[in-house]
């Protein structure tokens, strides 16, 4: 051994030292680091590399058609093109800008304000023409694309708007049906989970969801296109004739309770509706409760009929035509005396209607309204509707029970009226309305669109028979004479509701709401008609105003549907050897 | 001269079970990890396994032989050596095959050797030599001379180029210098500190260039490296080794490697895809296996019989140890990405060939300390 040779023989064990420390400093530092990354940022590293690979696509189907009864298209989606740009990889945003910029006819500022923005996507310009479109792909430049975009068409314009209602954002229903069938018209979407590699290949591709469409639902509408037609033709003509704010027309099927035709007017145009109020597209005729007026006299001789009070022929006192009720005076359109019950109905009398409520009394009269099914909502398929304004007896006034019997004091929607109306119609039965009748999805098979509500008697068979005698007798002799058809047996009752004037705190008699509601063939329903027009100047009774525009619908309504012309028998009313029995009502 | 009945006449001791233990072991995790990146990408398949497990072979043979050899008798050819190995350089420059834009392969018959690897050996011979046998301790002798050992070396390989082989290839020269001491211990342990730090220092120098003078040092050293943009390869790896967190992803969990986003699994970052299979814990048992190996070898060297045996000693954990940390800087974000692979796993048949051979001398020189010659 040669120790002694300095450190040439051994080097020296402390420099062996200084590097064993060098190591373990180094090893140390890639200690720490590990620690970091393992430990510290794994989370996030973890999910930065679950990103970088996984990508969930969802694939949104074309948004369902709607189609009336017939399968006429009354709302359906086209692909537009739209022009999107990725400005992270246009290179020169100027350059891309001056050359777009006469092409799409918008100015090259603003596009250069939009390439440059430090997004992923922008959409650019939306609703390309054609030439611009293809002037756009020859362009050829690199991070800007024109792609299909979805958008919703209406095709007959203002045509059942205020059903169909329309579409927001991201082709969302907003209004209407488009919103009530916002996900089955959309569809589900395909949900695809995506592995791609580093070179931007897919790697695996798997669908997450079942049931998936590349369509929504179809819609197929109980609206007759047609009748629709020519109801919003009528309505729209009275309107005008009238200069009546709005009008409301309604077409239901009584024994089952599809709507045939439904107008608001004024209608909208729901392919432009930047810029209208809610005022304008609100579908009245659920939403927006009225005072009925007379219109709802027959829910009350109804009811009086079904508790047996009175016949037909039951004569009752009217008296000079006025009457004092909680201090005020209700009149009578004319001094009637001892009338029958059906006269008394075919002229509308006030205090005849009043006098029967009383013999009814409020509890009854109460129980009835609700079972004809006011104050609680239809349950049609539609959204926003109203149940309406009925107050509890126990919260009713001195005057309340008389003023439900002439069609004050409570607030119906004209479908709850035209149902109501229907039930007499149909035998009895309150129904469910509803306006689809059948969901198609993409491979055609149906469903039904309408869930099974039940429905209820409101009152006999019998009863609604005689009902509809007496609004037979409405149209043949009363206030309703010009409704009247010469082909068909036309049953309907008039309406003339002064409205609630919120300044004065009294009804009106300039501001009115005449109405008309009935139904053709009266002995074998087909179609309950309401028309409605809101404050119509000059002439304003229902029986002048309303009564013409529903002879019309229903007349060329019935011709559409080939109903067989069914004249009305005059019948001959036998008049019994009895004395006719008298309504006493004691008033207190 | 082959006294292999000398080396191993007497069994192995505990410390040598250790040593070898976890030699193996880390290249069995090599193997693990290479096995796992084959199946991300089919076309490779398992031939590049294969042909790893032939060269850890070859490479296991190395040891031997070079265990077996007195290092003695090695040193006295160190010289004629080293020289053959700066023919064999020269000559990969003129006829050398190239691949991605560097020249740093001789094809023998069916395979490509890569001279550069097989130097660092002659390198640490030929300086344990020098120094072993050099009386004297000026700084002509001691830091001048040396280095027209090295310097032709270096230049030579960083003209491939092979900006990591030539670093690493200093780095045993550096390592060497600060062993035997130089009259000022500072100067040393600044070279070397500038060495190791400058990984660390990296940063602060790099990050004052501006991004095009930065990207012509890249291109220069390395044209063909991180082709899909600034960072990605490094920034990819620290995903996957972030991503392993504590327990990892097991094997053939590495979804970095499986969806190939980080390049390079098998060779340079190996590391990142054992950690992301593996999570801190494995990470931990690796860096583990290799602190012990490199302080095993200052121990061996601490105890040499000879500053001959001494110095070879402390050349080889330098040249294992440089390639360590300098890798596993590089794919945990604390260096460039400057291309070293990491001894023992990463794939390349000279490296792994030679880092065995190393560990051979390595083993040699401790089997040997006792001699009673």
């Amino acid at each position: 051994m040669k120790r002694n040779c300095s450190f040439h023989d051994r080097p020296n064990r402390s420099r062996n030292r200084v590097v064993a420390c060098g190591f373990l400093v180094l090893f140390g530092a890639i200690f720490i680091r590990l620690v970091f990354l393992h430990v510290l940022e794994a989370k996030s590293l973890a999910d930065w590399a679950d990103r970088q690979h996984h990508r969930s696509i969802e694939l949104v189907p074309t948004r369902g058609m709607i189609v009336d009864r017939g399968g006429s298209p009354l709302a359906l989606t086209v692909e537009k093109p739209a022009l999107y740009a990725r400005p992270s990889v246009i290179e020169k945003p100027q350059a891309v800008a001056r050359r777009l910029a006469p092409l799409i006819h918008l100015p090259a500022d603003h596009l250069v304000a939009l390439l440059q923005q430090k997004r992923k996507w922008i959409k650019v310009k939306e609703e390309l023409s054609e030439t611009e479109a293809r002037a756009v792909r020859a362009l050829g430049i690199e991070g800007l694309h024109v792609r299909l975009d979805p958008d919703r068409v209406y095709p007959k314009g203002p045509f059942l708007s205020h059903l169909l209602g329309f579409v927001g954002a991201e082709t969302r229903g907003r209004e209407g049906l488009e919103f009530q069938y916002d996900a089955l018209l959309r569809g589900s979407p395909l949900r695809l989970q995506l592995d791609r590699d580093g070179h931007g290949a897919v790697i695996s591709l798997t669908r997450s969801n079942g049931r998936y469409s590349r369509q929504g639902y179809r819609l197929t509408l109980t609206i007759d296109e047609v009748i629709q037609y020519i109801v919003e033709q009528e309505l729209q003509a009275a309107v005008q004739r009238t200069r009546a704010r709005r009008g409301i027309a309604l077409v239901m099927e009584p024994f089952t309770g599809a709507m045939l035709a439904w107008a608001v007017q004024p209608t909208f145009d729901p392919n432009n509706v930047s810029g209208l109020r809610p005022a304008e597209w609100r579908n009245r005729a659920i939403t927006d409760p009225y005072e009925p007026g007379s219109t709802f006299k027959t829910i009350i001789v109804a009811a009086a009929l079904e508790e047996k009070l009175l016949t037909p022929e039951t004569v009752i006192y009217c008296g000079e035509g006025r009457m004092k009720i909680a201090g005020t005076v209700v009149r009578d359109p004319a001094r009637l005396g001892w009338v029958t019950m059906t006269e008394a109905f075919a002229r509308s009398s006030n205090v005849a209607m009043i006098k029967t409520a009383h013999a009814l009394g409020a509890q009854r009269v109460w129980s009835y309204v609700r079972k004809f099914g006011f104050g609680e909502k239809t349950q049609i398929d539609l959204p926003g509707e109203s149940r309406g304004i009925l107050k509890q007896p126990a919260h009713w006034s001195q005057r309340t029970l008389a003023s439900i019997a002439i069609g004050q004091e409570i607030g119906v929607t004209p479908l709850q009226m035209i149902r109501a109306i229907a039930a007499i119609a149909n035998g009895g039965w309150v129904v469910t309305p509803f306006v689809v009748s059948q969901m198609t999805d993409m491979l055609g098979q149906p469903q039904s669109g309408r869930p099974t509500w039940e429905k209820r008697m409101a009152i006999s068979h019998t009863t609604s028979q005689i009902v509809t005698r007496m609004l037979e007798s409405v149209v043949r002799e009363g206030t309703g004479r010009r409704a009247w058809l010469e082909a068909y047996p036309v049953a309907g009752k008039t309406g003339t509701a002064q409205k609630y004037d919120r300044t004065t705190g009294r009804y009106s008699w300039t501001n009115l709401i005449a109405s008309f509601i009935g139904f053709v063939p009266a002995h074998d329903p087909r179609l309950v008609i309401l028309v409605m027009l809101d404050e119509p100047q000059g002439e304003t009774a229902g029986g002048v105003v309303a009564a013409p525009v529903f002879r019309r619908i229903a007349e060329r309504a019935l011709q559409h549907l080939h109903v067989a012309p069914a004249p009305p028998k005059i019948v001959r009313v036998r008049i019994e050897a009895k004395a006719p029995t008298a309504l006493n009502v004691s008033m207190q | 001269m082959i006294d292999a009945a000398f080396t191993f006449r007497r069994g192995l001791d505990p410390f040598d079970w250790y040593f070898l233990g976890a030699i193996l072991a880390i290249l069995s995790i090599g193997l693990l990890s290479i096995y796992s990146v084959t199946t991300a990408n089919p076309a490779m398949g398992l031939t590049i396994l294969v042909k790893q497990g032939t060269w850890i072979g070859v490479g296991v043979l190395a040891f031997a032989v070079m265990a077996a050899i007195d290092y003695h008798k090695l040193a006295r050819f160190a010289y004629p050596l080293y020289g053959i190995g700066l023919l064999l350089l020269i000559i990969v420059l003129l006829a050398g095959k190239s691949s991605r834009g560097s020249q740093r392969w001789l094809s023998v018959g069916p395979i490509a050797i890569q001279p550069s690897e097989f130097v660092k050996v002659l390198l640490i011979l030929v300086l344990a030599t020098y120094y072993g046998t050099c009386r004297r301790t000026g700084w002509l002798q001691r830091v001048v001379f040396p280095g027209f050992i090295v310097l032709p070396g270096f230049f030579l390989i960083l003209k491939q180029p092979d900006l990591g082989s030539s670093l690493s290839f200093l780095s045993i020269y550096v390592v060497l210098l600060l062993a035997v001491g130089v009259k000022t211990r500072a100067f040393g342990l600044v070279i070397l500190c500038g060495l190791m730090l400058f990984p660390f220092a990296w940063g602060g120098v790099w990050g004052s260039l501006h991004e095009y003078q930065q990207e012509r040092i890249i291109s220069f050293v390395n044209p063909n490296y991180d082709p899909g943009g600034k960072g990605y390869h490094g920034l990819q790896s620290r995903i996957a080794i972030g991503s392993g967190q504590l327990l990892g992803k097991g094997l053939h969990g590495s979804t970095q490697t499986q969806f190939k986003f980080l390049p390079e699994g098998h060779t340079d970052f190996v590391f990142a895809v054992f950690a992301e299979e593996w999570g801190f814990l494995g990470s931990m048992l690796l860096l583990g296996l290799y602190a012990s190996v490199l302080l095993m070898g200052l121990e061996i060297a601490s105890k040499a019989k000879d500053s001959l045996g001494a110095l070879i000693a402390v050349g080889v954990v330098g040249m294992i140890g440089f390639g360590v940390v300098v890798n596993i800087a590089m794919t945990i974000g604390l260096a460039p990405i400057v291309g070293i692979p990491l001894p023992l796993m990463s794939y390349g048949g000279s490296a792994t060939v030679v880092t065995l051979a190393a560990l051979g001398l390595l083993f040699n020189v401790k089997r040997r300390r006792l001699s009673l010659l």
